[in-house]
């Protein structure tokens, strides 16, 4: 018997049983194998369940007659089957419920990793003590929690591999390499040198990680190709029995837009993760993602393409197999039903109050630190629950508490560094990735897919955050403060006198006290403005606001900064305006700022005139929202795909296209084109509209202030 | 997401198209101060929302008659405010 510790990196299926991967404390990357049975459950109507369990004694599973937990229906009489072979589930799965497609089934399709996760206390990444037989686990023990604050670091060899341009626009001269602080290329023109100097370089790094640049849509496809032209043959993987695992691409609507996910390149013993193609990996990098897996149970390469969504759903499978509570395959629970009246008093989201136009001096904005997720955990809300009085802990509230509160102590600790301290990157990262694990449950909570969810439930939670913000609102008002704005979890309050943070700490103490569900100064604005609609100037617009916070940070939501279809010249001058402005004290010294303002903004006009602005600033990037052949009057997008199109490119719908405003018969220049727009085509008053546009954004709130001839438009 | 009822910026909305007619009857200057009316109602879209009811639009004749009072209180402050000045 010999034994091993380290960090958990990979667990995957095998014929016979699972492989995982560990570092070792001596910085050794082993390979061992573990049997692992899988059991699932199938219930339903006893002839049946006869029937099936005639058609199952056929195969190499063993069948017993049990009781487990359904999370809506209770205890019930269910047969286990259990196979030996994980890799043969889904097979079996399919065939069974072809035969007997009105029995329910439970477990089926839960990750092997999470199996894993629950059977053995460990976690991945975590790490673990492995008793050895040879190259098969005895036993595991695990040395962490996912839920340390201070895990210890893993000492990751990363690769990166960048080619010199994006391969969809012209083929790569170069591959460039990083490892550690080693930086080289390896030129592209001869497949066959390239392949060999590759090979060479995995051989002799051995890395843990590979980390590219289209890697998914274009160097790993690329690398089977020129495997098959040069007969080098380039495995990628460490676990060299296996091939890359490929996902084909695809488009799909979430989130209210159509998104493009490109084809994803898989590998195992060590990970591969695209920067270009991984969901949320531009939010919150490898220290995010890593995070998340910690706490989801669902592997490096997965999470970092995933949407946050599928780490909750993960987390509640967790919690579920840790209860002994059985997982569905198809979500069971639909809408209860209820009254007109009864719909119309459920039916509603946050509450948004609409704010008080124009701008407004020394205001405090004050959070609900994570609202709905400190909802359900305070009031016990989850579909099980919701409704009954004196349960025990629901599924949802047991799965988000230790999330709520490592996320908390994150940003405790976060909020004492210094913001220079070399840990305030790495510990943003996650609490940003814990934020977004926090920040979609709620809405898993009534998405008609989800497993563990019922509208009920999410409706409570709404409920529940209108009556603390009322709540809130009047426990502000009583204090005599003038309630600016409110949207679903934020106040806008202000009052005569009131400037400094200590003077609303009285309110804060308050709300607190009367709502049980901790808050937390934003900060206080010198000066905010609230917008109006841009189609009627007596209508507010909730939660469109930019404001300069008292050491001279700006605050902005909603305004052409914040969109990402806005170029980058329109961006830099609305914020080079902002910044101007923020050194106003007050809404007078605002105004007073403004000729500054007019004469950057006509400054930047000029500019732009005379052809001194880069190209590249002036991209405009909109994403196709349907087929191209579904266009019946093309968008600026469209058009400049038509173009692309033209020289043999493909689309998807949710791709992103990138274009210039071009004075010619379509309008636009597509930026990929190969040609370059000509001087003098660029369509220069097109610009100047969008640039008036943001800026009026800007000038509106104020517009009472100003006298005539300070306004340039 | 995945909400069953209109809400009340979408009801405020449908309200104003199916007036459009009524609203083109008008002259220029009476149609600004009845788009001033939806402008009244919409600053109050989270009372009338709050308020439960089956016919939401009576909410939000009283969210108009509300910007209204609240108009003439300020006008008889200011009034006030000018004959004190002018006494």
């Amino acid at each position: 018997m010999t034994e091993a510790i380290g960090w958990l990196l990979d667990v995957y299926v095998e014929e016979d049983g699972i492989t995982l991967w560990l570092l070792s404390d001596d910085d050794r990357r082993l390979r061992f194998r573990m049997d692992f049975d899988i059991t699932f459950y199938v219930a339903g109507d006893f002839s049946l369940l006869r029937q099936a369990w005639i058609f199952l004694k056929e195969k190499d599973v063993r069948l017993e007659r049990t009781v487990r937990r359904d999370l809506f229906l209770g205890d019930r009489d269910v047969m286990s089957v259990t196979s030996f072979s994980p890799a043969h589930i889904q097979k079996l799965f399919s065939e069974l419920q072809r035969q007997f497609p009105s029995l329910d089934y439970y477990d089926v399709d839960v990750p092997i990793a999470l199996r894993f996760v629950a059977q053995t206390n460990t976690h991945l990444l975590g790490r673990c003590r492995i008793t050895l037989d040879e190259e098969w686990v005895d036993a595991i023990e695990p040395l962490s929690t996912p839920w340390e604050i201070d895990p210890m670091p893993i000492p990751l060899r990363i690769l990166t591999l960048t080619p010199d341009c994006n391969p969809a626009i012209r083929n790569p001269n170069q591959l460039h390499l990083k490892y550690g602080q080693r930086e080289y290329n390896l030129p592209l023109d001869s497949p066959r040198l390239f392949m060999i100097g590759l090979k060479a370089d995995l051989q002799c790094l051995d890395p843990d990680l590979i980390l590219t640049d289209y890697g998914d849509t274009w160097l790993f496809p690329q690398l089977s190709t020129w495997s098959k032209e040069t007969g080098i043959e380039l495995n990628p993987n460490r676990d060299k029995d296996r091939q890359v695992l490929t996902r084909k691409a695809d488009s799909y609507f979430a989130y209210g837009q159509v998104t493009y996910r490109g084809a994803q390149s898989y590998l195992f013993g060590r990970w591969h993760i695209d920067r270009r193609n991984a969901m949320s990996f531009g939010e919150y990098g490898l220290e995010g993602a890593m995070e998340q897996t910690r706490v989801t149970g669902i592997g490096v390469q997965e999470m970092a393409r995933k949407s946050p969504g599928a780490g909750i759903t993960a987390m509640q499978m967790l919690t579920a197999l840790c209860k002994g509570v059985m997982v569905p395959v198809q979500k069971q629970q639909v809408e209860g039903t209820k009254t007109l009246t009864e719909l119309i008093r459920a039916d509603h989201g946050g509450l948004i109050y609409q704010p008080l136009i124009g701008l407004h001096g020394n205001v405090a904005q004050i959070d609900f630190s994570s609202m709905y997720p400190a909802i359900m955990v305070k009031h016990n809300i989850s579909p099980e629950t919701v409704g009954k009085e004196d349960v025990p802990e629901g599924l949802v509230p047991k799965t988000l508490r230790p999330l709520l509160e490592k996320r908390l102590m994150l940003k405790n600790i976060l909020s004492d560094l210094n913001p220079r301290d070399c840990r305030v990157e790495i510990l943003k990262a996650r609490a940003a990735a814990l934020k977004w694990l926090l920040v979609v449950c709620f809405g898993y909570l009534g998405y008609k897919n989800a497993r563990f969810g019922k509208i009920e439930s999410h409706e409570a939670v709404t409920a529940m955050s209108r009556e603390l913000m009322l709540q809130a609102k009047e426990v502000a008002e009583d204090m005599g403060f003038t309630i600016l704005h409110m949207y679903v979890d934020c106040l806008f309050v202000q009052q005569e006198g009131f400037r400094r943070p200590s003077d609303f700490a009285p309110l804060m103490n308050a709300i607190e006290e009367k709502t049980g569900i901790p808050i937390a100064l934003e900060g206080v604005f010198k000066w905010v403005a609230f917008l109006a609609s841009k189609r009627d100037a007596r209508v507010p617009v909730p939660n469109q606001y930019f404001g300069a916070f008292q050491d001279g940070t700006l605050k902005y939501r909603g305004i052409e900064l914040r969109r990402r279809d806005t170029t980058t010249w329109v961006r830099k001058i609305q914020l080079a305006s902002l910044e101007i402005l923020a050194q106003a004290d007050t809404p007078q010294e605002f105004a007073d700022l403004i000729p500054n303002v007019t004469a950057l903004v006509e400054r930047a006009k000029r500019e732009l005139r005379f052809g001194r602005v880069p190209l590249g600033e002036l991209i405009i990037r909109q994403r196709l929202s349907r087929a191209m052949e579904a266009y019946r009057t093309p968008s600026p997008a469209a058009r400049a795909a038509r173009q692309l199109q033209a020289q043999g490119r493909q689309f998807a719908p949710g791709q992103s296209l990138e274009f210039l405003f071009a004075r010619n018969a379509s309008g636009v220049h597509a930026w990929e084109l190969e040609e370059m727009l000509a001087p003098g085509m660029l369509d220069t008053k097109r610009y100047f509209k969008l640039l008036d546009r943001a800026m009026q954004t800007i000038f509106n709130p104020v517009r009472s202030h100003l006298i005539e001839e300070q306004l340039f438009y | 997401m995945g909400r069953t009822l209109i809400t009340i910026t979408q009801l405020l909305t449908e309200t104003e198209a199916n007036l459009s007619a009524f609203r083109r009857t008008l002259r220029r200057s009476d149609q600004y101060v009845f788009d001033g009316l939806f402008a009244a109602a919409r600053r109050h879209i989270a009372a009338i929302g709050q308020a439960e009811s089956l016919l939401p639009f009576e909410s939000a004749l009283l969210a108009m008659l509300l910007e209204q009072s609240k108009e003439i209180a300020v006008l008889e402050q200011k009034v006030e405010e000018l004959i004190k000045r002018h006494d």
